[in-house]
């Protein structure tokens, strides 16, 4: 049968600045991307790489990006994430680097992986609170998440990150 | 401190802290190290196991001269105290003496210019058995557009005299924005002409291994391992006791 194969890269952006989570847009990373790959792989690799590549899913409280692209160049793309230095929005630059958590065929297992590592930064988070209303709201809402055909489960949780 | 709480954010385990000493200057002392726990008062756990993250000492001695290396045979004190060895060889005859007959745990290799020796095979296939690591540095690849050319050609190079084994890949990282996460750097490895499973391996196993290496020269070839044990004084007092039981026996 025949099928596109995508590979859809999941990645997290980590950065000093905490203006610099409010201002990630879609079009703006995609472009940054884009921009590392031609300084790494030249035309050829852009080339390559842009042919079914979008940003799927983009949560601006958490940092949490998913990138598509085909199967055949998934790995110029994951080669080149390393040297994506800033991200470019409304004429200011944003120092910042992507961490990549995951990589996987499916969005479905990408929401999986995320669901999952939000628990342990969740966990991470309640070692670490100070204030007693914050703990009780992290337990409420470790004990809440779970793959639900909704995405609104994986939305709650990511809001608690955000408030934090 | 900033880059230390970044690394442990992103996942790392172990990390080591890096001193260089140029010879170039004139006779310097070797400094002791900064002990880890005067930066951090109690060290944050790994993320997802329960064991506390790890931090080491290193020691880079950039050599140009043979002269040099003879502060490695020295009896100095502050050597003993750095975890991990590294050496920076800039003549193809020192890098021959590093590979062969030095005590180090890595051999660093320069990334930032052409190289001026051609690496040969036989120092390298010694270094491989004696089990001391190449290590390559990927901040100024991040940095630079000529420095990646740089780093990319020297370090394919090396890849085809060596097979891909026994290479480390490490950050020179002085800012908390240049550091990379594992994969990403395992990524990297692939640029530089690794396979997916060595690119890996350069980022886990081999740094596990240097860090055992480490130890290993610390501890008289990892067999004897000596540890101060505080003096118990009521074993003392006990000792005399006996012995006068049997005099009068």
């Amino acid at each position: 049968m025949v099928r596109f194969k995508n590979r859809y890269v999941l990645c997290e952006v980590v950065s000093e600045d905490p203006r610099c989570r409010q201002c990630i847009e879609d079009r703006a990373l995609g472009l940054a991307v884009r921009d590392a790959i031609a300084r790494v792989h030249g035309d050829y690799g852009l080339a390559c790489c842009s042919i079914s590549f979008t940003v799927k899913y983009l949560n601006a409280y958490t940092g949490t990006v998913l990138l598509r692209c085909r199967k055949d160049s998934y790995r110029l793309l994951c080669s080149a994430l390393p040297f994506v230095r800033y991200l470019e929005s409304r004429a200011q630059r944003y120092p910042c680097f992507l961490n990549t958590l995951h990589v996987g065929g499916t969005i479905r297992t990408c929401q999986k992986f995320l669901i999952q590592h939000n628990r342990t930064q969740l966990l991470r988070l309640l070692q670490n609170c100070t204030n007693e209303e914050e703990r009780q709201c992290i337990q409420k809402s470790l004990l809440s998440c779970s793959l639900t055909e909704e995405q609104s489960q994986s939305g709650d949780e990511e809001e608690d990150d955000g408030t934090e | 401190q900033n880059i230390l709480t970044v690394c442990f954010s992103v996942g790392y385990s172990a990390v080591a802290l890096n001193n260089v000493i140029d010879f170039k200057e004139k006779k310097q002392e070797i400094i002791k190290p900064v002990s880890p726990s005067e930066l951090f008062p109690s060290l944050p756990i790994v993320q997802g196991t329960t064991k506390r993250i790890k931090v080491l000492t290193r020691l880079t001695l950039i050599v140009s001269d043979p002269s040099h290396c003879n502060l490695l045979r020295s009896t100095s004190a502050n050597i003993r105290l750095y975890d991990i060895i590294a050496v920076f060889p800039k003549t193809e005859k020192l890098f021959h003496i590093a590979c062969t007959t030095l005590d180090v745990d890595l051999v660093c290799i320069n990334v930032t210019e052409k190289l001026p020796f051609y690496f040969r095979r036989p120092p390298v296939n010694m270094a491989i058995d004696r089990g001391i690591y190449f290590e390559l540095l990927y901040t100024p690849a991040i940095k630079d557009s000529t420095m990646r050319r740089y780093t990319i050609s020297n370090a394919i190079s090396l890849m085809q005299i060596c097979k891909g084994k026994n290479i480390v890949i490490s950050s020179a990282a002085e800012r908390p924005l240049e550091l990379r996460g594992p994969y990403d750097v395992a990524n990297l490895g692939l640029l530089f002409g690794l396979s997916e499973g060595e690119a890996k391996a350069a980022v886990s196993t081999n740094c596990r291994a240097t860090m055992l290496h480490g130890e290993t020269r610390k501890s008289a070839c990892g067999v004897v391992y000596t540890v101060k044990k505080p003096r118990k004084v009521e074993e003392e007092e006990t000792v005399p006791a006996c012995k006068k039981a049997k005099t009068q026996a």
